[in-house]
């Protein structure tokens, strides 16, 4: 919303030395954002008022002459112009070098230079009005006329400003409408006067409130007193459309509308200074001369002002003379109401409509207009008087020949105003200091409330304007008293610590060491994808999606179901980088969703089964090199992480892996993830060519977090150990496994060093070399001892795995 | 004699100088003093000598000796100094070998930077599901039956219950705040508690919007703590991400489930609070909402208003992110694009 200053004197005198600056910062800190301040005047440099001494042919063209104008310089200019009313001794419009202008009022402003024009030195350019700005205050009659402030009557002095012959010298604060949401007083510029009123301790002036008495009725019918509370109609005959006087245009325009016929402008005028939309219908469109306000019927339509046909339901409140709707009601006038050139009679409306009905009409039409804005917000009924006396005051101002005829003032609900008490105590806490009595009851008197003090506790009568739900409990009036002091004035509280108890969140730990070692120690890289995944890569990980969790209205028709693994997603980010990156390493941790019942918070809410997952991909050529990296990062987590540890084993293989190459991780006895090359299929539905990925997904949740760290310490062998070789040659299917098991139990360590299949193996066989380490606990080995305890372990794996040593 | 020796003593140390490394150097000590050197020769002829003459000679041909000895042991501890376990020419320009960099996510950190903060504080971690009803996303906020952002417009509510009310409206959540009535629920008050996560709106993305991203919300509930508390909270937890003291404002702000709510600025780090570009020439950047707990949440959450009262922040982390690093598109939190998180290692 746009507030003007000049608007503004209307209400209330600010002080000469307050700084446009300062207004603006002590609105944001107290009130509303003010998001930016423009001046007016700013666009109108170098356009001045300028008299024509005399006027000459142009040599060269016919269209155009040549003016002699003085523009309060020290030397008269000699200016081409082609305008078709120049007369020497009018004032004009002139724009000097360097002003900005809008040829033929559209497109962007160009900059205006000495120039020549066919042959002839121009200074400046003499204007019309819409190449200035000025198009709304002064209308020409023709393209080729230029502004004429002599003709038009207009006061204004040589050199002087444009900006400031029109009004439009003016300073605007253009406020944040989303922090203005909470405050339906604020919707019009008498309710902002009346906040700079309370911020600078000043007085409002005297504004209109009474309303018309001793005349006819008219009738009015309000069927649904709930939607509107308040409907008043004042018949005035004697009117006409004709343009508003300047001073009105420009008001109109600095606050950020377009005058249009001076009817219509009054009811905008109105709505800009007190916040109360109005509607003028003409009186002979008024069907059987009665309005009834009532819910639409099923099935009933209405045209908008705009063409636009509206099947109504019956949640639609309309406003609707004997026969039909003319206007969706507090939102949108109807075609057939409107005021046309003919009107010579209207039909004033000044009505309150309830905020609920509002919004779900404006939403069900998707119309947002100025008047449903401030309805939505709620207005009080009493607001309607301010509105009606306004329109009063200007009728009689601008059309002195009118007459008001008649004057209805349908009222079944009054807003009441909120009571609220309110302690000493409560604030002294709250607030964090002891303010004042008089300094609490000044604040919220200067805000409008009625306060009486009573045994520790000021019982508060809130405006009406702030009685629509603004303000409504105690705390909302320790924020008024906060906000007037000024949140910077409190000082700062030091926030009390109490040692109750440590914090200990094993599984909050938990979580985040599993992000630290897959980035710190494996060289991860953490990514995020969104919850809802593109169908494509769901298919080509085989994901059944009987069970997934859908959004009604997704992102895009495509992204509709909410992933259940994070294995899609993983696959998109892979197609994403391999063509940047031929190796790399990605991991994702998030909840994923599964149709059933979880209940996180009551017995009421049943929630769809979350988990949460962590996975990860290694990205490479060599397949078998990244599924055993892979390995070797689900090896060490238990260990860096503090968790029991995790074997693996083959039970079900997961619908993205590969047809060999996948294992189950294992926790105790519980499957609770797995591992696994990413299947041929996979990988080609993904788009993903020239590289592999080892996958790894698993359900953190069932991962079982030690206490603390168990690492058990073991004394230092007395006696040195004697590191062994071994290369053997074995069938091709003999597993590490068996090896590693049948001879464990005769040795103090044992690794894996290479398997190896080549020329100088046997087909069907291979070689696996592995090192071990022996020792006795009690004394150094001797070389014979080593011999024998190499020929026990070589006999064993001959007997139990089938080995030879090569 | 005399002059032989001198002679011997002038060669044996430029030889001894010359030594280029260990082995030719032990062949110099053989040759200036072993048995077939030059020294021993003229000790040998010693004899043959007058006894006057001899008792000179001898006390220089021991003393040449013996300073062979001393710059031979010279010479060793220098090229000792000097040797190299690498023969050859080598480039030290060449660079290390890569050890395994990953890096979390920038959010991540920014949130554990933050987490670190408030557990210095004494404050849990907590978080809820991304999935939520309307009960506690919006019913328990004190947002209004008809509040724009229950529609769906707003916010994605689940296939099959986007029709239905309260437990049964089912949402990707579009706060966190709900979160803190849960926590309440289950662990009662007083409470001072964290919970970052991510949040789901249905908004139409370009470089400054985005459908899922990242809040921090913390809240304090105790009795009797006064909202100027807050600024002492929040003060720290900038001034924890930024490094250095950061100077805050509050000023009035509207928020369902806060009253009173407000904004709070921090002053801009780049221009010190002068203005510049960067702050829209205000010298302060909009960082986060804040706000004393309303008494409808509190009652939502069992608690009695009227013991207790609290105070909120919710601090937008890919907003703070942004700001950290200069990061000028907000979609790229989600691109996945390694090309992006590659510059967080």
């Amino acid at each position: 919303m746009n507030i003007s200053f000049k608007f503004l004197e209307r209400y209330v005198d600010l002080p000469e030395d307050l700084s446009y600056e300062q207004i603006a910062y002590d609105l944001t800190m107290r009130t509303v954002e003010v998001e930016k301040i423009i001046n007016t005047a700013d666009k109108f440099h170098d356009i001045v008022v300028g008299e024509i001494k005399e006027i000459k042919a142009h040599p060269n063209a016919d269209a155009l002459k040549i003016c002699i104008v003085d523009v309060g310089e020290d030397e008269l200019k000699q200016i081409v112009c082609g305008g078709s009313n120049l007369q020497a001794g009018h004032r004009v419009c002139v724009s000097k070098p360097g002003a900005e202008v809008v040829w033929h009022g559209e497109g962007e402003p160009v900059l205006i230079k000495e120039s020549k024009l066919r042959g002839e030195k121009s200074y400046g350019m003499i204007c019309g009005a819409t190449e200035v700005f000025l198009g709304d205050i002064f209308p020409p009659k023709d393209e080729r006329e230029i502004v004429d402030f002599t003709d038009l009557g207009v006061d204004c002095e040589v050199g002087q400003c444009v900006a400031e012959v029109a009004g439009l010298d003016d300073v605007i604060l253009e406020i944040d409408n989303k922090s203005l949401s909470n405050r339906p007083d604020l919707w019009g510029h008498l309710g902002m006067a009346r906040e700079l009123a309370a911020i600078y301790k000043l007085p409002l002036k005297d504004y209109p409130t009474e309303l018309p008495k001793g005349l006819p009725e008219y009738p009015v019918e309000i069927q649904e007193p709930d939607r509107c509370p308040r409907f008043t109609a004042t018949i005035i005959d004697n009117v006409y459309v004709k343009e508003s006087p300047a001073w009105m245009k420009t008001l109109i325009t600095n606050g950020g509308m377009r005058p249009i016929n001076a009817l219509v402008d009054i009811t905008n005028f109105v709505l800009m200074a007190v916040g109360q939309p109005q509607h003028a219908y003409d009186s002979t469109h008024v069907e059987g001369g009665k309005v009834v306000v009532r819910l639409a019927h099923e099935g009933e339509k209405l045209v908008l002002l705009d063409e636009k046909d509206l099947d109504l339901t019956p949640d639609h409140l309309v406003i609707c003379d004997t026969v039909e709707p003319m206007n969706l009601a507090g939102i949108k006038g109807g075609k057939k109401d409107s005021v046309l050139d003919t009107t010579t009679s209207i039909v004033l409306e000044t009505a309150v409509f309830t905020a609920p009905g509002i919004r779900r009409t404006t939403n069900y039409f998707n119309e947002k207009t100025d008047a449903a804005l401030r309805y939505e917000k709620g207005i009080d009924t009493q607001r309607a008087d301010l509105g009606v006396a306004l329109a009063l005051e200007l009728f009689k101002e601008i059309y002195p020949e009118c007459e008001i005829k008649a004057f209805t003032d349908c009222y079944p609900v009054k807003t009441e105003n909120a009571v609220i008490d309110i302690t000493q105590q409560f604030l002294d806490e709250r607030l964090g200091e002891v303010l004042e009595r008089s300094e609490i009851e000044d604040i919220l008197t200067r805000l409008g409330y009625e306060v009486t003090f009573n045994d520790g506790t000021y019982h508060c009568i809130v405006p009406t304007w702030r009685s629509t739900g603004d303000v409504s409990i105690h705390d909302d009036i320790l924020g008024d008293i906060a906000r007037l002091i000024g949140y910077e004035y409190f000082k700062k509280q030091p926030l009390k610590v109490s040692f109750e108890h440590s914090v200990n969140q094993v599984k909050v730990d938990l979580a985040r060491r599993l992000r630290e070692y897959l980035a710190f120690r494996c060289g991860f890289n953490e990514i995020f994808t969104y919850p809802w995944i593109d169908e494509r890569f769901i298919k080509a990980a085989k994901i059944d999606t009987d069970k997934a969790v859908r959004l009604a209205t997704p992102p895009a028709p495509e992204l509709g179901i909410l992933r259940s693994s994070l294995v899609p997603g993983l696959l998109e980010t892979i197609d994403k980088n391999y063509r940047n990156f031929d190796r790399f390493s990605v991991f994702e941790a998030a909840q994923v969703f599964e149709k059933g019942e979880y209940r996180p918070s009551t017995e009421e809410e049943v929630l769809p089964v979350h988990r949460n997952l962590l996975s990860g991909a290694i990205v490479g050529k060599d397949a078998v090199e990244i599924f055993f990296q892979v390995k070797g990062v689900i090896e060490g987590l238990a260990g860096y992480c503090h968790t029991e540890p995790l074997t693996f084993e083959q039970k079900e293989q997961p619908t993205w892996a590969d047809a060999k190459v996948w294992l189950n991780i294992m926790s105790g006895k519980n499957i609770i993830g797995s591992i696994g090359l990413v299947s041929v299929s996979a990988l080609a539905e993904s788009g993903i060519k020239l590289v592999n990925a080892a996958v790894f997904e698993l359900d953190t949740d069932l991962l079982v977090p030690y206490p603390s760290r168990t690492n058990e310490f073991k004394p230092l062998p007395q006696y040195p150990l004697v590191d062994q070789d071994l290369s053997l040659l074995v069938d091709e299917s003999m597993t590490w496994k068996e090896i590693k098991e049948s001879i464990k139990y005769m040795v103090k360590d044992l690794k894996f060093v290479e398997e190896y299949r080549g020329k100088q193996i046997p087909k069907g066989k291979k070689s696996v070399m592995l090192s071990l380490r022996i020792g006795n606990d009690d004394s150094t080995m001797t070389s014979k001892q080593i011999d024998k305890k190499m020929n026990g372990i070589i006999k064993v794996l001959g007997k139990k795995c089938g080995a030879e040593l090569r | 004699m005399l002059e032989k020796l001198e002679k011997i003593r002038e060669e044996g140390f430029a030889s001894i100088a010359n030594a280029a490394d260990a082995e030719k150097l032990e062949a110099i000590r053989k040759e200036l003093t072993g048995k077939k050197s030059a020294l021993q020769e003229v000790l040998k002829s010693l004899g043959g000598i007058d006894p006057e003459m001899r008792k000179t000679v001898g006390m220089k041909a021991n003393e040449v000796k013996n300073i062979f000895a001393e710059k031979i042991r010279e010479k060793e501890e220098e090229l000792v100094a000097k040797a190299s376990v690498v023969d050859g020419e080598i480039d030290l320009t060449l660079p290390g070998i890569e050890v395994p960099r990953g890096a979390l996510h920038p959010i991540t950190q920014m949130c554990y930077d933050l987490n670190d903060a408030f557990r210095s504080l004494g404050f849990e971690i907590y978080s809820e599901d991304d999935i939520s009803s309307e009960k506690f996303a919006f019913d328990n906020l004190n947002f209004a039956a008809d509040h724009p952002a229950r529609a769906s417009m707003d916010t994605y509510w689940l296939e099959g219950t986007e029709n239905k009310r309260g437990n049964e409206r089912l949402c990707l959540r579009p706060h966190l705040t709900g979160g803190s009535v849960r926590y309440l629920l289950e662990h009662g008050a007083p409470a001072r508690f964290v919970y970052p996560g991510r949040v789901y709106r249905n908004e139409t993305t370009d470089a400054r919007h985005e459908r899922a991203f990242f809040q921090y919300e913390a809240l304090i509930v105790d009795r009797n703590i006064s909202f100027s508390s807050g600024r002492v909270m929040i003060e720290t937890i900038l001034e924890k991400v930024f490094g250095r003291k950061v100077n805050v404002r509050m000023r009035e702000g509207f928020f369902p489930f806060t009253e009173p709510g407000y904004e709070i600025d921090m002053e801009c780090l780049l221009c010190g609070g002068k203005g510049c570009k960067a702050c829209n020439q205000a010298g302060w950047i909009e960082v986060m909402p804040g706000g004393v707990i309303h008494p409808n949440v509190l009652r939502a959450a069992n608690l009695d208003p009227d013991e207790w009262t609290g105070f909120y922040t919710n601090i937008g982390l890919d907003r703070l992110v942004m700001m950290r690093y200069g990061v000028d598109d907000v979609r790229l939190f989600h691109s996945a694009d390694l090309r992006f998180l590659e510059q967080f290692k």
